[in-house]
C-alpha cells in the first residue's frame, strides 16, 4: 500500500515499556489533594494584593448591534468607582486579542463600534468593590442600533450586508470553507456495494468549570512592567501574545499561574480576562482583579464547544468492509475564530476511527454567528467525529442487518498493522482494538445483558445496550490550530514541554512545571516519574509552577498530552542529574562513573559492598563543597537540570494539505458499553450498567486515570442527554444559568462506571505512555446514542442528534408511535 | 452577579417584621431561607430596596401535631419538616412529596413558608398543600387571618399575603387513616423543579372512591387542583379504564405552554402518564391498607 511508504521518523523512546517499576503503575494518592480538600488551594480569586480594585463589565444585551453612543458619566460619578473604560478607551492602550486564524478575525477585549454576541463586554469598570463596579455598570447608558442576529449557521452562511458580522473580512459570514479529500473517495464510492447516509447534529455545549476565568493584574509604571496572576494554561507557550496585545515588550510582562478550579479545555488560553484586568491596572495605577461571574463565563468565556451539522455517507464493499466515508459539515463557530478550524484538524487525526477505511473526504464550512466563539472543550472537536463515525457504523448495521460487534471487529485495524497511516496522513502508533472490545464485552457480560433485554421487553420494559469503539488521539502538536488555514500564518511547531528539576542541599527535589495545575494530577504524575527515575521517596519531592519570567518552554496540558510530555522532559532532566550524581559519587568512592548505579535513594558502586553515598550526601557536596572535587567544569556547583522535550513524533504536512503529516499520533482507544433503560412514556433514560475499557498505553496512575475516564464519561452523559446552549432566534441565550443549563448531577451519572484497561504501549513515548485525559467524553456520547437507539429499536427511533433530552426522546417515540 | 443596592433589617420579632414592612411599603421583601430570593437578587430579577430578614425568628421553626392538625411554623426548614415524626404520622404525603423537592443542601436552608410565599408555579409544595387542604395563617398589623390553600395561591408568584403581612403558620389537617395518596413528577434531574408533577389523595368506601383530591403542576400557567377530574372519580369504582379516562380528562383540561425544557406536546404526554400513575398508585395504596 502506498501509504505505508510514508516516512516514519525513528523512535526517540529512551525508557522502554514493560520494565519493572516501583511507582509508575501504582495507585499513588494525589499529592495535590490535601491542600485542595482542606480548602487551602490558592485560586485566582484568592489572590489579593494591597490596594487592589475590582472590575466588572457591562455586557451587551444585544446579539448583534452597532454601538451608537455610550454615556459613562453617571457611572464615573458613583462613589468608589475609579475608572470606567469604553472599547475606544481600551483600544488606545491595547491591540486585538490573540487569534490563530489567518487572516485573523479581529476581536477586542471590549467591543468597539459593534457587538457580536450577547454578553460581549461593552465597557469595563474598576471600583473599590465588585458590588460598586456592578452598580456602576448599570448606570452606563448605551444606545444601540440592532442589526440582524445570526442564530442558524445554515442561514448565516448565506447572509450579506447588515447580517455580516465582520464586513472587513468580506461580505460573508463564512469564515472558512475548505474541502479535504484523502485517497480515492470518488472511486471508492463508485465501487461501493452499499452506501448509508445520515444527517447528524451535535449541539453546542460548554465545559462549565466550577471556577470561572480570573486574573489579578498589576502595572509598575516605574518599570513599565505588568504582572498578571491568571488561571490560564499555555502561558509559557503563547502567553507572550498578551504582551503584544498590551503593547509592551514581552519581557515587560510576567504571568504568574494560579491553580485552576476546573478547565476541561476551557482555560486553554485565556486572553480577554487578563487583558481587561491589565488595562484597568494601567489606567488606574492600582492592582485590579477581574473574575468572570457565572453569566460572564457562560455567555462570553470564548470557549464554547463544537456546534455542527453533518451530512454523511459511508460506503461498504461486498464483504461489508467500510471503504470510504465522506461528509459535509457546517460548524457554527460563533462571533470570533480564535483557533481557526483547529477542531476539525483534531478530528482529521482520527476521522476514520479504529477502522481500515481507505479514503475520506471532509467538506468543512465554518460559519460566524452571533454567539460566543468556540474554544476548547474536552475532545476539541474530535469527540464530535467519534460520534459521527460510530453513528454511521450503527446506521450501517441497522440498515443492512449487520451485527454491531462483529461488523466493528471485521473492520478494525489489526494489531499487526501498526504503526498505521490513516488516509489523512496521520499515524496511529499502536493499538489492539479487538483486545479492548473483548475485554469490554466480557466485563459487561454482553450476552447476559442481551438475554435480560429480551426478558424485559416481554414485560414492556425497554433496555438498550450501547457500543462505541472510538479513538482517543493524544499528545497534540499545536500545529492543528493553524495547519488547515488556506495560508498558514505561521510555520509548524513541536509543541515542547519543559521541566526544571532541582535537588536541594539535603537531597530533596523540586520539580518546576511550565504549565498550571488544571484540575488534573500533574504534581502526582511528575512526582511518580521522578521518584521512579532517581529512586527517591515521593514524600521528598515537591512540585511548583514557573511564571513566565523564570519559565522555559511549556505548551501545557491539552489534547491529552501533559503526562507524555512531562515524562519525556523528566527523563531528560533526571538523566542529567543522575550523571552528575554518578560523577560526584565516583570521585568520592574512588570508582569510575560507569560503575555506578542508583538504588533506593543511594548511589553505589556495582558489586562493591558498602561503597555507597546517599543522594542527600552527594547533594550537600554538590551545593557547598566544590573544592573537594577536581578543578574541571563538570564538577561545578549545583545539582539541577532544565530540559525541554519536543513532540516525540511529528512530520510536516504537504503544501497542498493532501497529506497532513503525522500530527496526533499517540493513539489511544476505548470501548464504552452503557446499558440504559428508557421510560418510553416520559423519555427518561436510566443507566443500569456502564463499562468503559480504555487503552492509554502504559499507565502511570490507574486511580487518577480512572478518575479522568469517569469524569469525562459524566461530561459525555451531559453532552448526550442534557446539555445544550439554547440561543433564541434573536440571539439571546435562554439558559445562561445553572438552573436552566442542565448539567448531569451525581443522581444522573451511573454510580459505578466500571473502568477497565488494556495496555498497548506506545513505541514512541517514554515508558510507552499515551494520554488519557479526554477519553470519557470522547466515547460516552456515541455509546449512549447507540444504547438509546438499541432500546427503542421496536419504535425505529434514530439517535441522530444530541442531546437526547427526555422531551426530545419522548417526541421521537410519540412520532414513531403515530406512524406505526 | 451581585444584587442591586438594598437596605437590610434583621427582624427580632414577628411584630417588628410586620411593622418594618408596614413602614417601608412595597419595595420591601421578607428573607427567610433565601433559596429563591437571594439567587433572584443576584441575577437582578428581584431588586428590593429593603430586605427584612426573619431568619432569626426561631420561634417559628416548629413542626407539631395538635388536635389532629399538623402545624408548621413558617420558618421551619424543608428538612426539619421532612424528618419530623409529626409529619410522618399526620401527613405522610407531605414526606413522600418532599423526596422530589430540591437537594439536601437547599432543603437544609429553605423554608416551606418562604417556598409557598414565593409561589413558583413549578414548585411542588403549593400543589401538595392544596391537595392536603392546608390553610395558611397570615399576620398583619390588624391581626391574624386564616386562608385556605385554594385561595392562598392567586397566580404565578402571587399569593394572598399583602406587602405588609407575613405568613406565620401552615396548618394541615391530618390525613385520614386508610387514605391512599401518591405524588410523582418528571424532572430532568432529581431535585429540579418538575416539568409536570401530579398528586392525588383518595379514600375508598364500599368500593367507591371518595374525598378525591387531584392536581397537577406544569399543566398550565398555574398549579391547580382539577375538580373536573375529581368529580369524575368521586363515587365511582376504581377500575383501570376509569382511571385512564380520568387521566385523559386531565389532558383535555390542561393548557401547558412551550419552554426551553419541554414543549406543550411533551407536557400533555406527561400529564397523561403522571395522572394515570398517581391515580393508580393511590388506589393501590388503599387496597394495601385493606380499605377495599
Amino acid at each position: 500500500m502506498k501509504d505505508q511508504t510514508r516516512r516514519i521518523p525513528a523512535s526517540r523512546q529512551r525508557e522502554k515499556p514493560g520494565q519493572k517499576t516501583k511507582w509508575i503503575g501504582t495507585d499513588m494518592k494525589r499529592v495535590e489533594d490535601p491542600r485542595l480538600l482542606t480548602g487551602q488551594g490558592r485560586y485566582a480569586d484568592d489572590v489579593s494584593v494591597p490596594g487592589m480594585l475590582h472590575a466588572a463589565t457591562l455586557s451587551s444585551p444585544h446579539a448583534h448591534a452597532r454601538i451608537i453612543s455610550i454615556d459613562v458619566s453617571k457611572a464615573r460619578a458613583l462613589p468608589g468607582v475609579v475608572a470606567v473604560m469604553t472599547g475606544e478607551a481600551v483600544a488606545r492602550l491595547t491591540g486585538p486579542l490573540p487569534c490563530f486564524s489567518n487572516p485573523p478575525v479581529e476581536q477586542r477585549c471590549v467591543a468597539i463600534d459593534r457587538v457580536r454576541h450577547v454578553g460581549e463586554p461593552v465597557a469595563i469598570i474598576a471600583a473599590e468593590s465588585r458590588y460598586i463596579a456592578e452598580d456602576a455598570a448599570r448606570l452606563i447608558e448605551v444606545e444601540y442600533e440592532p442589526l440582524p442576529a445570526m442564530n442558524d449557521p445554515r442561514k448565516a452562511m448565506h447572509a450579506i450586508g447588515e447580517g455580516v458580522l465582520h464586513p472587513a473580512r468580506g461580505d460573508t459570514n463564512v469564515a472558512m470553507h475548505r474541502n479535504f479529500s484523502f485517497g480515492d473517495v470518488a472511486g471508492d464510492f463508485a465501487r461501493a456495494t452499499r452506501v448509508v447516509k445520515r444527517s447528524l447534529r451535535w449541539a453546542r455545549s460548554g465545559a462549565q468549570p466550577l471556577e470561572t476565568c480570573g486574573a489579578v493584574s498589576e502595572y509598575d509604571s516605574a518599570t513599565g512592567k505588568f504582572t498578571i496572576h491568571v488561571n490560564s494554561s499555555m502561558y509559557n507557550y503563547v502567553g507572550w501574545l498578551l504582551a503584544v496585545t498590551l503593547g509592551v515588550p514581552v519581557h515587560k510582562l510576567n504571568i504568574i499561574p494560579t491553580i485552576a478550579g476546573g478547565s476541561f479545555g476551557s482555560k486553554l488560553f485565556i486572553h480577554k480576562v487578563p487583558v481587561i484586568s491589565a488595562v484597568l491596572a494601567r489606567e488606574t495605577g492600582r492592582p485590579v482583579k477581574y473574575l468572570e461571574d457565572r453569566s460572564d463565563n457562560i455567555l462570553a468565556c470564548d470557549h464554547h464547544g463544537s456546534d455542527r451539522f453533518y451530512d454523511c455517507e459511508l460506503a461498504l464493499d461486498h464483504n461489508d468492509k467500510m471503504i470510504s466515508m465522506r461528509c459535509k459539515v457546517i460548524d457554527d463557530y460563533g462571533a470570533y475564530f480564535q483557533f481557526d478550524i483547529g477542531h476539525h484538524g483534531n478530528a482529521l487525526s482520527q476521522i476514520t476511527g479504529p477502522y481500515q477505511i481507505g479514503s475520506v473526504e471532509a467538506d468543512i464550512t465554518a460559519v460566524m454567528t452571533n454567539k460566543c466563539q468556540q474554544g476548547a472543550y474536552r475532545g476539541f472537536g474530535s469527540e464530535v467525529s467519534n460520534y459521527v463515525m460510530e453513528r454511521m457504523v450503527d446506521a450501517a448495521c441497522s440498515e443492512f442487518g449487520l451485527d454491531p460487534v462483529e461488523f466493528r471487529r471485521k473492520n478494525f485495524i489489526k494489531p499487526e498493522q501498526f504503526p498505521y497511516f490513516i488516509p489523512t496522513g496521520n499515524l496511529y502508533d499502536s493499538g489492539n482494538y479487538p483486545a479492548v472490545l473483548d475485554k469490554a464485552l466480557q466485563m459487561l457480560d454482553y450476552d447476559g445483558w442481551r438475554n435480560k433485554q429480551k426478558e424485559a421487553r416481554k414485560e414492556g420494559r425497554y433496555i438498550g445496550i450501547g457500543l462505541a469503539t472510538c479513538q482517543e488521539r493524544s499528545v497534540f502538536s499545536a500545529t492543528e490550530f493553524w495547519m488547515l488555514n488556506h495560508e498558514a500564518g505561521f510555520a509548524l511547531t513541536s509543541s515542547p514541554e519543559g521541566v526544571k528539576v532541582k535537588i536541594d542541599p539535603t537531597g530533596n527535589a523540586v520539580i518546576t512545571l511550565q504549565a498550571p495545575f488544571w484540575g488534573n494530577s500533574p504534581e502526582t504524575m511528575a512526582t511518580m516519574i521522578l521518584a521512579e527515575h532517581l529512586t527517591m521517596d515521593p514524600a521528598n519531592i515537591s512540585v511548583t509552577y514557573a511564571d513566565t519570567d523564570s519559565g522555559i518552554a511549556g505548551t501545557g496540558p491539552g489534547g491529552s498530552r501533559f503526562t507524555v510530555m512531562v515524562a519525556g522532559a523528566i527523563v531528560s532532566a533526571s538523566q542529567v542529574i543522575r550523571k552528575k550524581l554518578f560523577l560526584l559519587a565516583a570521585h568520592l568512592l574512588d570508582a569510575d562513573p560507569s560503575e555506578m548505579e542508583l538504588f533506593d535513594g543511594k548511589v553505589r558502586v556495582k558489586g562493591r559492598q558498602g561503597a555507597e553515598k546517599s543522594i542527600a550526601d552527594l547533594a550537600m557536596m554538590a551545593h557547598f563543597f566544590r573544592l573537594s572535587f577536581p578543578d574541571t567544569p563538570e564538577f561545578d556547583t549545583g545539582l539541577d537540570a532544565s530540559c525541554t522535550y519536543d513532540h516525540p513524533l511529528t512530520t510536516m504536512p504537504s503544501e497542498d494539505r493532501k497529506d497532513l503529516g503525522i500530527f496526533y499520533p499517540i493513539m489511544g482507544h476505548m470501548c464504552h458499553m452503557p446499558v440504559v433503560e428508557i421510560d418510553v412514556e416520559t423519555g427518561k433514560v436510566k443507566f443500569l450498567d456502564y463499562v468503559a475499557v480504555h487503552d492509554c498505553g502504559t499507565i502511570v496512575n490507574p486511580m487518577t486515570l480512572a478518575g479522568h475516564v469517569r469524569g469525562g464519561t459524566a461530561q459525555g452523559i451531559g453532552s448526550a442527554i442534557y446539555e445544550e446552549y439554547k440561543y433564541a432566534d434573536d440571539g439571546q441565550l435562554l439558559n445562561a444559568n445553572f438552573a436552566d443549563y442542565i448539567l448531569p448531577s451525581v443522581n444522573e451519572v451511573p454510580p459505578n462506571v466500571r473502568v477497565g484497561h488494556v495496555v498497548t504501549p506506545s513505541p514512541f513515548t517514554e515508558y510507552g505512555i499515551k494520554g488519557g485525559g479526554e477519553g470519557g467524553r470522547m466515547g460516552a456520547p456515541p455509546a449512549i446514542a447507540s444504547a438509546i437507539e438499541d432500546a427503542l429499536k421496536p419504535f425505529g427511533v434514530k439517535a441522530d442528534f444530541l442531546p437526547l433530552t427526555p422531551a426530545k426522546l419522548r417526541g421521537l417515540i410519540r412520532q414513531a408511535t403515530a406512524n406505526q | 452577579m451581585k444584587p442591586w443596592p438594598f437596605e437590610y433589617h434583621r427582624a427580632n420579632s414577628i411584630e417588628d417584621a410586620i411593622a418594618t414592612l408596614g413602614r417601608h411599603g412595597e419595595g420591601a421583601r421578607l428573607l427567610a431561607g433565601g433559596q429563591s430570593l437571594i439567587p433572584m437578587m443576584n441575577l437582578g430579577l428581584a431588586t428590593p430596596d429593603l430586605v427584612v430578614d426573619v431568619g432569626n425568628l426561631s420561634d417559628l421553626a416548629y413542626v407539631l401535631v395538635e388536635d389532629g392538625v399538623l402545624r408548621i411554623g413558617a420558618l421551619a426548614t424543608h428538612n426539619t419538616i421532612m424528618e419530623a415524626d409529626a409529619s410522618a404520622s399526620a401527613c405522610p404525603m407531605l414526606v413522600v412529596a418532599y423526596h422530589s423537592v430540591a437537594h439536601h443542601t437547599i432543603r437544609n436552608r429553605g423554608t416551606l413558608g418562604g417556598n409557598i410565599c414565593h409561589a413558583d408555579p413549578a414548585s411542588e409544595m403549593p400543589l401538595v398543600l392544596t391537595l392536603l387542604d392546608a390553610s395558611m395563617v397570615i399576620r398583619g398589623a390588624r391581626g391574624e387571618r386564616v386562608v385556605a390553600a385554594g385561595n392562598f395561591f392567586i397566580d404565578a408568584f402571587e399569593t394572598e399575603v399583602e406587602p405588609a403581612e407575613m405568613l406565620t403558620e401552615i396548618r394541615i389537617p391530618a390525613q385520614a387513616a386508610g387514605e391512599g395518596y401518591a405524588f410523582e413528577e418528571m424532572s430532568q434531574r432529581k431535585g429540579d423543579f418538575a416539568i409536570v408533577s401530579a398528586g392525588c389523595r383518595l379514600s375508598i368506601r364500599k368500593g367507591q372512591m371518595t374525598n378525591v383530591r387531584f392536581g397537577l403542576t406544569g399543566a398550565g400557567a398555574q398549579t391547580r387542583r382539577m375538580s373536573v377530574v375529581e368529580a369524575k372519580l368521586e363515587g365511582a369504582g376504581p377500575d383501570d379504564r376509569l382511571l385512564a379516562e380520568a387521566a385523559e380528562l386531565a389532558v383535555v383540561n390542561s393548557d401547558p405552554s412551550d419552554d426551553i425544557h419541554a414543549d406543550a406536546a411533551y407536557r400533555l404526554d406527561l400529564v397523561r402518564t403522571m395522572s394515570r400513575r398517581v391515580l393508580a398508585a393511590a388506589v393501590r395504596m388503599t387496597a394495601k391498607q385493606g380499605a377495599l
